[in-house]
């Protein structure tokens, strides 16, 4: 999977392709906009994260010179405008999500997942783990063959857990991934507390584990699958 | 009222008095000619007579003396007014008479004089119909030329209105056609002023919007990423007091975050940059953003009645969401355990009311910004409930009813 990340702030960068490269992708960086456009045209990418307040253009540009490149290539927007209109016109010309400042690297992690498995990258959407299958767009989960019934929220954050095994995932990141930017109550960390212990009553019914811990107070941890087998 | 109509009404207004004046003045002229040429008339009578008395001693066979007063002398000729009884009609009739004395044969003999003069009745009844046929054609005249100049002198200024009524701010401002009336032209370039300096304070303060949101943000991005890459990469080796550290800078750049979010949104509110109106239903869209709220209130085990009629307003989607997104949150954030909020939306009122702490004081101030509550809560989001109301020109009220009820009401104008 070959991805380009371009975003002015170098700092953030290095965070976002470290991220990347960690999640074995095979990332590329720009820091401006004529680094990313000369990229574009170079190669191609199964993937672009797009930050569109670039210094020296506008990332709107960039996503149309790509689709013209490459049509195939899926699209996410970063940007800090909450602007309605960029968010509207970045999806029109063929942006395919949009996510904004600050994010969570789990929530652009799980982003960048769910675009792969749209854009039937990765050739299933089916997620296993464990004993565990999730069919990401029939949106079901059999245990051991036997269908589980989630709630939508609960699907949402098992989902999640998912697509990032072995990272914290703070409540608020959580909170954000399935309620949205809008929602932010003070209860809501009890809902999720109450929501990741039906997911773990529902599959240890099934007789299999779920190894989600909660860290520090701070959110909770799938662990992953490799340290299990040890 | 139309400028058209305004203009028939005030020259009617105006037109009164004239017109009174105009017929005194008309009465007055009328009865003074009259007795100019009654006068005139009886003058040449009298040099007639006189002249032919010089000549033959004696008064022409045809003419007008109506009477003959010896022993009376005037000195110089005098005019009299007098009634006499017009045996036709059986009524008063005012004559002119005119008194000269001649000397006839060594003896002076005072000559009466006398014409029929025009009566007052009859000089009035004149006047009314003279004045009366020339208001009708100055009116219709009025009426023609008004029409004609009001459409042909304003042209400019409806063209003027149209253009700038239609101009949306933030939009390309509207090219005023420059005419050849002075004051049209002053008023094309004072709007033309104004209009760019409010596209300039609205570009300015739009692109301050977002390049600190853009600057904040990016900051923000940053604190929060590494954050998490400390918790996730030191997982065992952090000690308590770090993690503590963590903990409290990871939720002031999410306090941060939301502060900032929240104000960025107010400002782009104040700045009119929500200003796509469409027509919508309220109904729908509460349904829509109630679906989100739904798990919530379940899990708080709130009770929640809704009792929505339609209700289509022309208000811009994205703050019509960010209305009801607001309301919601505000009744589940503050409410208590097994409460309710109930929902009651017609054609003109909006009511949500939600079972809440005790409050005492006035509920007005949870619409000011960052209002302090029992524990510590920012209050913006009534604050921008508000202003989207204010935008609109809704009416909204906080009240709280037996104590523990709070209710909100919006009503739409």
């Amino acid at each position: 999977m070959k991805l380009l990340v371009v975003e002015d702030n170098e700092e953030l960068l290095d965070i976002i392709v470290l991220t990347m490269i960690k999640e074995k992708y095979q990332c590329e960086k720009a820091v401006n906009f004529i680094d990313a456009d000369e990229k574009i045209h170079l190669y191609t990418y199964d993937i672009l994260i797009i930050d569109i307040n670039l210094p020296d253009g506008s990332g709107l540009d960039l996503i149309r010179h790509a689709k013209n490149n490459n049509p195939a290539s899926g699209i996410i927007v970063i940007s800090a405008r909450n602007s309605l209109e960029n968010k509207i016109e970045g999806l029109e010309i063929g942006a395919d999500d949009y996510i904004t400042k600050p994010f969570d690297v789990a929530e652009l992690v799980a982003r960048v997942k769910a675009l792969l498995r749209r854009r039937n990258f990765l050739g299933s959407d089916i997620i296993t783990y464990n004993e565990i299958t999730v069919d990401t767009t029939k949106r079901r989960v059999t245990v051991n063959n036997t269908n589980i019934e989630l709630t939508k929220s609960e699907f949402d954050i098992l989902l999640f857990f998912f697509s990032n095994p072995g990272r914290v995932l703070t409540k608020e990141t959580i909170a954000e991934h399935i309620w949205g930017d809008n929602m932010d109550l003070v209860d809501s960390f009890d809902f999720i507390y109450s929501h990741i212990k039906n997911i773990r009553r529902k599959i240890i019914e099934k007789g299999v584990k779920i190894p989600i811990k909660a860290v520090y107070g701070m959110g909770y941890k799938l662990e992953e699958l490799f340290d299990e087998i040890n | 009222m139309k400028l058209i109509k305004k203009t028939y009404y005030l020259t009617s207004l105006w037109l009164l008095p004239v017109t009174i004046i105009g017929s005194i003045f008309c009465f007055l002229m009328i009865e003074h000619i009259s007795y100019e040429e009654t006068d005139e008339f009886l003058t040449y009578e009298m040099q007639r007579l006189v002249r032919y008395h010089e000549e033959h001693d004696d008064l022409p066979e045809f003419h007008k003396v109506a009477d003959i007063l010896p022993d009376i002398i005037y000195s110089e000729p005098a005019f009299k007014d007098t009634l006499l009884l017009e045996p036709g009609d059986n009524e008063m009739v005012p004559h002119r008479e005119l008194y000269f004395t001649i000397n006839h044969k060594g003896q002076p003999f005072t000559i009466v004089l006398r014409h029929l003069l025009l009566g007052r009745d009859d000089i009035a009844e004149g006047t009314l119909l003279i004045i009366v046929g020339l208001l009708l054609l100055m009116a219709t005249c009025l009426i023609l030329i008004l029409n004609i100049l009001t459409h042909k002198l304003w042209t400019p200024f409806y063209d003027t209105l149209k253009r700038i009524s239609t101009y949306k701010i933030g939009g390309t401002p509207p090219t005023l056609k420059n005419c050849n009336i002075d004051e049209f032209n002053a008023l094309n370039s004072t709007i033309k002023t104004l209009l760019t300096k409010i596209d300039g304070d609205y570009k300015r303060n739009k692109e301050f919007n977002e390049n600190l949101s853009h600057e904040l943000q990016t900051q923000l991005a940053i604190i929060r990423l590494t954050t998490e890459k400390i918790l996730n990469q030191n997982i065992n080796s952090l000690d308590s007091s770090t993690i503590e550290s963590v903990k409290s800078i990871y939720s002031s750049v999410n306090k941060l975050h939301q502060v900032q979010k929240s104000l960025m949104l107010l400002s782009k509110i104040g700045n009119l940059e929500y200003n796509e109106n469409v027509n919508i239903n309220l109904k729908e869209v509460l349904e829509q953003v109630f679906e989100k709220y739904l798990e919530a209130f379940e899990l708080r085990e709130i009770l929640v009645t809704l009792n929505l009629a339609d209700c289509p307003l022309s208000i811009d989607l994205g703050l019509a969401q960010i209305l009801a997104n607001n309301l919601f949150k505000n009744a589940l954030k503050h409410n208590v355990a097994n409460g309710f909020v109930a929902l009651t939306l017609n054609k003109k009122t909006f009511v949500i009311e939600n079972s809440g702490l005790p409050f005492k004081g006035n509920p007005e101030q949870f619409f000011q910004r960052f209002t302090k509550g029992e524990n510590g809560n920012y209050g913006i989001g009534l604050s921008i409930v508000k202003q989207i109301c204010e935008l609109y020109n809704y009416s909204i009220s906080y009240s709280i009813a037996d104590n523990s009820k709070h209710i909100i009401t919006i009503t739409f104008l």
